[in-house]
């Protein structure tokens, strides 16, 4: 009988420093596994957090963390060859397919660009598989920017606007929150145009309702819940909404049923 | 009128303002009382009496405005009454044969309260057993726990219950209820370490907040039950103060036997030429030094291993003398 | 068909079955309850008949014997894991007829939904279920109107009549001990009626979370969790990390899972440090929707099993039955 519960050693391959708080871990691993996916991640001598995977390559996936509670914290003190103890990939992820031929905007909140980092990488190396980019993401402050080196590489094959909340003076680049840029974001077209939007709650929240608002279909939205998970596997019931266990069913949903999921 | 009142004193009747009106005081051992000589309380008040009752402060009842002559039929109504209270008497149908040593009285205790660690009339009623009668002035309360609802810190000997919590590490679930109950309403002696509880023994009062909070019956109650020891509190003149600890995590047996003790000591040490040959025995540790009062009290006294009995014991309160 | 035997008879086979199984039923802990000089009745081991307090509730359920309170799964360094072992015996459980459907709850959650459950399975495969009946319905109870009052799909069938005991079930190492019996027609004692009632409205519909009948609980519950922890359908459950201090394996530990409530604070808190319904009137919509209304969406049959402990259980008097009885005027305030 399987044991779900018992994770699996992965070697640290590489280790990318975002912000003073978030890396990015290049882990060691084979088998399917999609953007949006996530994994268990552990130090034994704290526990394990749900961390969603940030990017998929050959032979690895990478996981960013940001330095929040002290199970993450642990993990900043690993280095590259040292070893975490995961399990998974867990979750439903984000179908490529869903996106494919069509016009596609993401906008992320914070680390919410780690679980759309593997759709944009995707579509901007391939660009004949969709009908134009864009990207919209948002940090609190520049120095909380996160795939600094991504967003640069990114801008031959998509429009991108960073946006932050918080600016020193003489700031140049864009400033407020997401939601500023959607009225007057340029969309081709309405009618198909896949939207993806992932970050905290309320983020998601205002920003789906100003898609909704320039009159884009419901169910050419997708978001990507976060919840506290302590199994992953439909156990524990931390994720659960309503009838929806977000470690099953999602984390990401289309808006047609994430409308739906009221905590 | 010829009335002995040094007798009619002793027969726990009172001098009162009136001439020739007395009052008799009803003791109840533990606050409890059957509810049917409430009414033959209220038979004699309102035959011998003036039809009022005061509530005492040490849980007995005063039949007010009784004349001189009818004490002796008052004492014959009452014998029913201080049978059915399981009063020691030594002459039946006389009344109480002594009131130096008051009421023994008690909170409502494990009878009804939540926080209660023991139940304190069944305990008082065994000290009354055990003491009375007697004339020798010594007051008793006890109290189901710290909270100490009783005033059992007013009194030569306040008895407070305590438990020892016992932890079962595999109920456990880390809710933290036990840690926030301690903090919050005790002496926040518990914390989280590893996800369990840990208990600074040498901080805890036992007072059993832990056990209430607990959701999942980790904590749980020690099987023996244990008190906390305070003596010689005192109201009055010239110092008055609160009772100090002398024994934690005491036991019952104990108790009495420190308590009987402490009579001898009286006995031995009181100045006979004290107002009405009457004194506090606080004063009377005052006097001799409280290690002479602990010689004897502890003679012949076999406390539980976990007893911790304090060295020395110093009082404060308000000095007006 | 059934048998009557001697309950000196019927002991010295539970003793016999002891050896290979532990056999737990409701038992009273003698001054383990909350307040002094109180009992309380919850599952333990017992070796005979004598030992089983049949009278009254269990205030916690079987539960814990399945699902331990607090259940170790691995050992690890830092490099390796090691399963906990799980326990040598097997179970024999004493159980009344709500809780035996509660077993079905518990096996959905873990045998289903998801992955199978590793350490559910190994000791539920172990687990037979012996039947005590109920002769009458205790007050809180409300399994009739939860479709629970009777069930057949028990191990065996067990009465104490007396000096003698009912038997009645396939348990084959039960059954084939049996010597000396007289044999008869035992029908497990079913209640048809309870003093409680419930109603289930069926227009009920998450849009009941924005009425007006869960803000009482804001201020009357204390977020104990005691509901959820007496109760034989929750399975929530949290991780706990244990480093071992002051041994020279540095990075060694243990990994457990331990029970969680939904009603107590932490329960959907984040690394980040974002939560959900902080009011302790949606956390008591969460649980009671979860009881008579989600989980049937998703597995076609209530979760509640309507046996009434979390309304015995609450310190603030807070009763289960009497809120699914406002979910009507709930609805009916929400659809106007």
């Amino acid at each position: 009988m399987k044991n779900e519960y018992i994770p699996f050693l992965s070697e640290i391959k590489e280790v990318i420093q975002h912000t003073a708080i978030e890396y990015t871990f290049r882990m060691a691993f084979e088998g399917d596994v999609k953007p949006g996916q996530f994994f268990e991640v552990s130090l034994p001598k704290y526990g394990e957090a749900p961390i969603s995977v940030s990017g998929i390559g050959e032979g690895t996936i990478d996981l960013t963390i940001r330095k929040v509670g002290k199970v993450t914290g642990e993990i900043f003190e690993k280095y590259v060859g040292d070893k975490l103890f995961l399990r998974g990939p867990y979750g439903n992820g984000f179908e490529l397919d869903n996106y494919r031929g069509h016009e596609v905007v993401v906008v992320a909140g914070g680390t919410g660009l780690s679980p759309v980092r593997g759709i944009i990488e995707h579509f901007a190396k391939h660009k004949e598989e969709c009908k134009g980019l864009t990207l919209i993401t948002g940090f609190k402050t520049p120095d909380d920017v996160l795939f600094k080196d991504d967003l640069k590489a990114w801008a031959e094959a998509a429009k991108i606007t960073v946006t932050v909340d918080q600016a020193p003076e003489g700031y140049e680049g864009p400033t407020g929150l997401v939601t500023k840029y959607i009225p007057d974001l340029e969309i081709k077209d309405m009618e198909n145009v896949q939207v993806v939007v992932v970050g905290p709650p309320i983020m998601m929240k205002f920003t789906v309702a100003e898609f909704l608002k320039r009159g884009i279909k419901e169910k050419n939205i997708w978001i990507s819940q976060e919840r506290k998970m302590c199994c992953g596997i439909g156990k524990c019931g931390h994720c659960k909404i309503g009838d929806t266990y977000i470690c099953l069913e999602g984390p990401v949903f289309n808006y047609t049923q994430g409308k739906l999921l009221r905590d | 009128m010829d009335i002995n009142t040094k007798k009619l004193k002793k027969n726990a009747f009172r001098v009162t303002k009136v001439r020739g009106i007395t009052a008799s005081r009803v003791r109840v051992p533990g606050g409890l009382i059957n509810a049917e000589y409430l009414g033959k309380i209220q038979e004699i008040a309102e035959k011998y009496g003036n039809g009022q009752v005061h509530i005492t402060i040490r849980q007995g009842f005063e039949i007010l405005g009784i004349k001189f002559e009818d004490m002796d039929k008052v004492n014959e109504m009452l014998q029913p009454i201080i049978e059915g209270l399981g009063i020691n008497q030594e002459v039946p149908g006389k009344g109480y044969t002594s009131a130096g040593t008051r009421n023994v009285s008690a909170c409502i205790g494990n009878k009804v309260c939540p926080f209660a660690n023991y139940n304190t009339t069944d305990f008082a009623k065994k000290i009354e057993k055990a003491i009375f009668p007697n004339d020798l002035h010594f007051k008793i309360a006890l109290t189901g726990c710290q909270n100490d609802c009783i005033k059992a810190r007013m009194q030569d000997f306040g008895i407070i219950g305590m438990t020892m919590p016992q932890y079962d590490a595999t109920r456990c679930v880390s809710c933290g209820a036990c840690v926030k109950g301690c903090k919050g309403r005790s002496v926040g002696c518990l914390s989280a370490k590893n996800y369990r509880v840990e208990r600074q023994a040498d901080k805890c009062v036992g007072c059993g907040v832990c056990i209430n909070a607990c959701p999942t019956g980790a904590w749980t109650r020690s099987q023996k039950k244990y008190y906390r020891l305070a003596i010689m509190g005192r109201t009055g003149k010239t110092n008055p103060r609160l009772a100090e600890d002398f024994i934690v995590w005491a036991d019952e047996e104990s108790i009495i036997k420190i308590i009987l003790n402490t009579y001898k000591y009286v006995t031995e040490y009181i100045d006979r030429s004290a107002p009405g040959g009457k004194e506090h025995i606080g004063y009377i540790v005052d006097r001799t030094g409280f290690m002479e009062f602990k010689k004897w009290a502890l003679e012949g006294v076999e406390l539980p291993e976990e007893a911790v009995v304090k060295n020395n014991v110093y009082w404060s309160g308000i000095q007006y003398k | 068909m059934g048998y009557r035997t001697s309950t000196a008879h019927l002991d010295s086979i539970l003793r016999e079955l002891s050896k290979e199984y532990s056999i737990y039923a409701p038992k009273t802990f003698v001054g383990e309850g909350t307040y002094s000089d109180t009992d309380r009745v919850r599952y333990g081991t017992v070796e005979s008949l004598g030992e089983i307090n049949f009278e009254v509730k269990s205030e916690f359920s079987y539960k814990e014997i399945l699902t331990p309170i607090s259940e170790t799964l691995f050992y690890f360094t830092e490099d390796e894991v090691k399963v906990a072992d799980g326990p040598k015996k097997g179970a024999i459980v004493f159980v009344r007829s709500c809780d035996l459907h509660a077993v079905k709850r518990m096996d959905d959650i873990y045998l289903k939904n998801g992955f199978e459950d590793f350490y559910y399975k190994r000791i539920r495969e172990k687990t037979k279920f012996i039947l005590m009946g109920c002769s009458q319905s205790f007050n809180s109870c409300f399994c009739v109107d939860m479709g629970t009052n009777k069930s057949d799909h028990y191990d065996a069938y067990i009465k104490v009549d007396g000096d003698s005991a009912l038997i009645d079930g396939e348990f084959e190492a039960l059954i084939t001990r049996l010597e000396e019996v007289e044999e008869v027609t035992v029908k497990p004692d079913f209640v048809t009626e309870n003093k409680t009632r419930v109603n289930i409205p069926e227009n009920l519909s998450l849009d009941i979370m924005d009425s007006t009948m869960w803000n009482e609980y804001n201020e009357r519950c204390i977020a104990c969790g005691r509901c959820n922890f007496v109760c034989p359908t929750c399975t929530c459950f949290t991780m706990q990390d244990v480093f071992y201090e002051g041994s020279d394996r540095k990075q060694a530990g243990e990994r457990r899972r331990v029970w969680a409530s939904c009603q107590v604070n932490g329960y959907t808190d984040m690394a980040g440090g974002h939560s959900f319904r902080g009011d302790k009137g949606q956390r008591m919509r969460f649980k009671v929707l979860h009881k008579v209304y989600d989980y049937k969406k998703r597995f076609g049959y209530n979760m509640c099993v309507g046996c009434g402990r979390c309304d015995d259980i609450c310190p603030e008097y807070i009763s289960f039955s009497a809120c699914i009885n406002k979910l009507s005027d709930g609805m009916k305030e929400i659809e106007g």
